[in-house]
């Protein structure tokens, strides 16, 4: 049996320990007392506040019972927020309006044209921000680890993301932010040349406030190579060596970045690519799972790794979408804590939530304000710890500012202006409806989990390209559904408006910033001929003999582009061999 | 089979159409569920795969003799991705080959105005339904192959074997009673030596299609200037009539202008490979282009002699590779495959598995059962540099020197 075999199987486990606790509270008199004991405490524990139109209001709901079961039934079962399982939060507060403590969830993604847009575009967002939440989008030539300058990817560059070939790229990108900042946070969306852009990040850090200033970074960079196989396509190196890359690039930050999350565990992608929410949940646990055993495997101490994994999940609008964080937190604690043998911090699912891209359209194209609305409103009431919502005209551009600003403004109209969340933490938890989808998805992903495990497990699986068949007969059978009616989306199948599609403006890169970029690349790798070679053939020299790449590539991006490493590289590994 | 049987006149030849992804843009959702439904509409769909090159399309478009190309662009540059591909085609006088397009919302009405006037045939808008494309495509892209002189290099080549699935459509898939309804140009070169002909055949799943893009980059590192010829025989669906081609995606060597690497489907033939392939081999050889022509079957069975290796007949190629991977259910199955009798050589595939041992050593005693001059190459194509292919390909070579 693969380790996803017993994860299902403890999960299983766990479940009958809560359903014979909750007997044995409702039969054991000294079991029942110690519950109530403890129930009273946490009631006690319990502050209240007030809604501005007078309405008293605990700031946790908890399920207004003392019968010993019910008491059992909730601590155990779901957990108190930031207690295992996690169901219902992996910290105990979130969301609350207390001052100036806290930061707040939103973490917007911008990402276009060269370096200094980007930069511009970032000073634009945060501007309201009390923390500082920056989050990266790349263009495609450097998610493919190609320099601007590569053949016919020209068109390419700055489009969709920022263009970075080098460290100087990095350093324009970042002007102006102090990223030492204690409430500073950076996420990039980056996985196959995770390690190469990351080492320029640090290098880029380290020119601007110095060489200590390494374990004060914080943030995120995603680095999920298992995602990129199954369903993003992103891939440069064969999977064996992108795996190795990425656990050199965690190894390295667990003792060096105390404050930096190496891998982003993202089910975002797999959804977009057609997985139902289930398989989405079902594909990204069991992914961070085989992180797991992998780091395992180098001898790594899973309470040191643990903690420093997050997860990224998708949220549209099927229903499942109601419970998908809650039932992976606790599906990943009980996971981590039965089969890893895990501490507390390693087992609390940290999340980040992006509406879903997939669900928005181009005709009449404001709805996507609404869609994406109630998006947010189901990944707040999973206790998302980050949020990015979608601007409204994403099927057709980059985001503009307008929009970019609308969508920040809609998380800020859910957390700040409503009461939904600001008062109390979990007003909807425990509703009958939840807790009946919660079993049902629940068993599904496990489901998915034990016919993984009959094929060997995730990898073995993904050599059989099981995830990518599933992900693409879900996609495939998602698109018939809109074409057979069967499942409405406004604007394009029903209701469907004769007015043409209002021109809208578009934020493209023109020609002569790619030009310019290409320019930079050419002057920085001019400036650096003597140095690169001798840098590049100390990296392939790592690269072969089994060391640490990522503790050279802190060196080797400081003289050499993106591409002219990836390519050094890939001369020793090999290049990635697709699969249909 | 109904294809097969059918004359042309009521059943039309597939129309054959080239999709991929753009450079650096891995958004493949879209394109799978078109090639899926192009192919249920009865299609020979060649998927060239996601983040390809403009010059990487334009030279698959060429081998395969595409009627068109459908391009799935959804992260930006498309309007310097499309003119880029319909200039090279032009350029290298392959502008009659049309070029479409869609990306969801990505691709404005306004882009679509320009693209156009650059020489983009046709956008798809989100939207569209699923049918409708379908029956555009059908409508606007069928053809008449028919030979034309103006086509040079891999296009005269490639059309050539065109002429020749059509050919052996028209006479029930038996290419030997030919009446050749149209003569197949050669393309032949004076003086040039025909090539040495591998058959590659294995069941499916056992990893010919890696094994064969591995040998293809120990042919192009062991010989700088020759060409190699890949023949990749794929089924086609036996109630639509369609296929989807798709051992492009995974042929990472085969992007190079040395390599000519052709799809064919086998359009209800079920002898392992196309109908036409005896005269697309005998264009190949003919054509004095190639060092080397690999001709990889379908996946076959215990009784399958795609290459006519126990015939009377003249044989298809000059020696077969026989490609299993170690889980072939046991010695007793082991002992049902024919084609161990008769292929020259035998690659056990996939040696990184657990079952590999035990299966080395029972498929060497089957070997040793023949008293032939066979040999076994333990291989591990998936592996970057596997020094096994590097056996197997040296053992190619040997017979390939031989036969000259």
């Amino acid at each position: 049996m693969s380790s996803l075999g017993r994860i299902a199987e403890s999960v299983d486990h766990y479940n009958a320990h809560v359903a014979a606790e909750v007997a044995r509270a409702r039969t054991d008199k000294k079991f029942a007392a110690e519950l109530r004991a403890r129930w009273a405490k946490v009631q006690a524990s319990v502050e209240t506040t007030k809604s501005p139109t007078g309405t008293a209001l605990p700031r946790l709901a908890l399920p207004q019972t003392d019968e010993p079961g019910a008491i059992a039934e909730y601590l155990l079962g779901q957990g108190l927020p930031g207690e295992f399982p996690y169901a219902n939060a992996a910290y105990r507060e979130m969301y609350l309006d207390k001052g100036s403590s806290g930061e707040e969830p939103m973490r917007l993604f911008a990402g276009l044209g060269l370096a200094e847009d980007t930069n511009e575009r970032f000073h634009y967002l945060s501007k309201n921000q009390k923390s500082l939440r920056l989050s990266t989008a790349f263009d495609g030539p450097t998610l493919y680890g190609m320099d601007s300058d590569a053949e016919g990817v020209l068109g390419k560059v700055g489009e969709g993301g920022v263009a970075i070939d080098t460290v100087e790229d990095m350093e324009r990108l970042f002007a102006g932010f102090d990223l030492t900042r204690k409430d500073a946070s950076v996420s990039m969306t980056m996985n196959a040349p995770a390690p190469v852009i990351l080492a320029m990040f640090i290098a880029a850090a380290k020119r601007r406030f110095g060489a200590d200033c390494v374990p004060n970074l914080r943030g995120t960079i995603q680095a999920d190579m298992l995602k990129e196989v199954q369903a993003q396509n992103e891939v440069i190196f064969p999977i064996d060596a992108s795996l190795r890359f990425l656990c050199d690039m965690i190894e390295w930050c667990v003792p060096n970045m105390p404050r930096w999350y190496p891998v982003s565990i993202s089910g975002y992608h797999i959804a977009e690519a057609g997985a139902t929410p289930v398989q989405q949940a079902a594909f990204t646990l069991s992914n961070g799972f085989t992180y797991a055993e992998l780091l395992k495997a180098r001898g790594c101490d899973v309470n040191e790794f643990g903690p420093r994994f997050s997860f990224f999940l998708d949220c549209g609008l099927d229903v499942e979408y109601l419970v998908l964080g809650r039932v992976c937190r606790s599906i990943w604690a009980i996971g981590m804590k039965e089969v890893f043998g895990a501490n507390a911090k390693a087992q609390a699912l940290k999340l980040h939530t992006q509406t879903s891209g997939r669900s928005l359209i181009a005709a009449e194209f404001q709805n996507n304000l609404t869609r994406t609305a109630v998006e947010l409103m189901l990944a707040y009431m999973n206790y998302s710890n980050s949020c990015h919502s979608n601007s409204a005209d994403e099927p057709f551009t980059t985001p503009t500012e307008k929009y970019a600003l609308l969508a920040s403004h809609g998380q800020s109209i859910i957390i700040e202006e409503s009461g939904l969340f600001k008062h109390t933490m979990n007003l909807f938890g425990g509703a009958p409806g939840l807790l009946i989808l919660e079993r049902q998805v629940e068993k599904a992903i496990l489901d998915v989990f034990r016919e993984m495990d009959t094929l060997g497990g995730v990898l073995a699986a993904q050599e059989q390209r099981y995830q990518r068949s599933k992900i693409q007969e879900a996609g495939h059978n998602y698109e018939k559904q809109i074409y057979a009616h069967e499942r409405p989306i406004i604007g394009l199948n029903k209701y469907i408006s004769t007015e043409p599609m209002p021109s809208v403006p578009l934020a493209r890169t023109s020609p002569k910033k790619q030009r310019l970029q290409v320019t930079r690349l050419k002057a920085f790798k001019k400036k650096n001929a003597a140095k690169a070679p001798e840098a590049l053939q100390r990296l392939e020299n790592v690269a072969r003999h089994g060391g640490n790449v990522f503790d050279e590539l802190v060196n080797t991006v400081e003289v050499c582009s993106l591409g002219q490493i990836t390519g050094c590289l890939s001369h020793v590994v090999g290049k990635f061999r697709p699969m249909v | 089979m109904a294809a097969a049987k059918t004359s042309r006149a009521s059943f039309a030849t597939p129309l054959r159409i080239l999709t991929a992804v753009p450079v650096c843009d891995g958004h493949d959702s879209a394109v799978t569920t078109i090639n899926i439904e192009l192919a249920r509409h009865g299609l020979e769909v060649i998927y060239l795969g996601y983040h390809q090159a403009a010059s990487a399309i334009v030279r698959a478009a060429i081998q395969e003799d595409a009627n068109v190309v459908g391009i799935s662009s959804y992260n930006g540059g498309h309007i310097v991705f499309f003119k880029e591909v319909v200039d090279q085609l032009k350029k290298s006088g392959n502008g009659d080959i049309p070029v479409f397009g869609g990306g969801g919302g990505t691709i404005t009405h306004g882009d679509e105005r320009l693209m156009k006037r650059q020489g983009t045939d046709r956008i798809f808008f989100a939207g569209t339904p699923l049918d409708d494309i379908m029956n555009l495509v059908k409508r606007d892209y069928a053809r008449d192959a028919k030979p034309n002189a103006k086509f040079k290099g891999d296009r005269a080549l490639a059309r050539a074997l065109t002429i020749a699935e059509e050919n052996a459509m028209t006479v029930g898939g038996d290419y030997s009673k030919t009446s050749r309804p149209k003569a197949a140009p050669t393309v032949q070169k004076t003086g040039k030596a025909p090539g040495f002909v591998l058959g590659v055949a294995g069941p499916g799943g056992a990893g010919k299609s890696t094994l064969i893009d591995e040998l293809t980059s120990r042919f192009l590192r062991s010989n700088p200037t020759g060409r190699i010829a890949i023949l990749a025989n794929d089924p086609s669906h036996p109630d639509t009539g369609g296929a989807i081609l798709g051992d492009r995606v995974s042929a990472i060597y085969a992007q190079d202008d040395r390599v000519f690497f052709r799809s064919l489907a086998t359009r209800g033939n079920l002898t392992g490979l196309s109908a036409s392939a005896p005269a697309a081999i005998d264009i190949l050889k003919k054509s004095g282009e190639f060092d080397l022509i690999l001709v990889e079957s379908v996946g076959v069975g215990q009784e399958s002699d795609p290459f006519g290796i126990f015939g009377k007949a003249k044989k298809l190629v000059d020696a077969s590779l026989f490609v299993l991977a170690p889980y072939y259910g046991g010695l007793i199955q082991l002992q049902k495959i024919a084609l161990l009798n008769g292929a020259d050589l035998v690659a056990l595939n996939k040696c990184d598995h657990p079952m590999a041992h035990t299966a080395r050593a029972e498929i060497q005693a089957r070997l040793d059962q023949n008293g032939k001059d066979q040999m076994l190459y333990p291989t591990t194509a998936a592996k970057h540099f596997d020094p096994g292919v590097d056996h197997l390909f040296a053992a190619i070579a040997t017979l390939a020197a031989k036969n000259s």
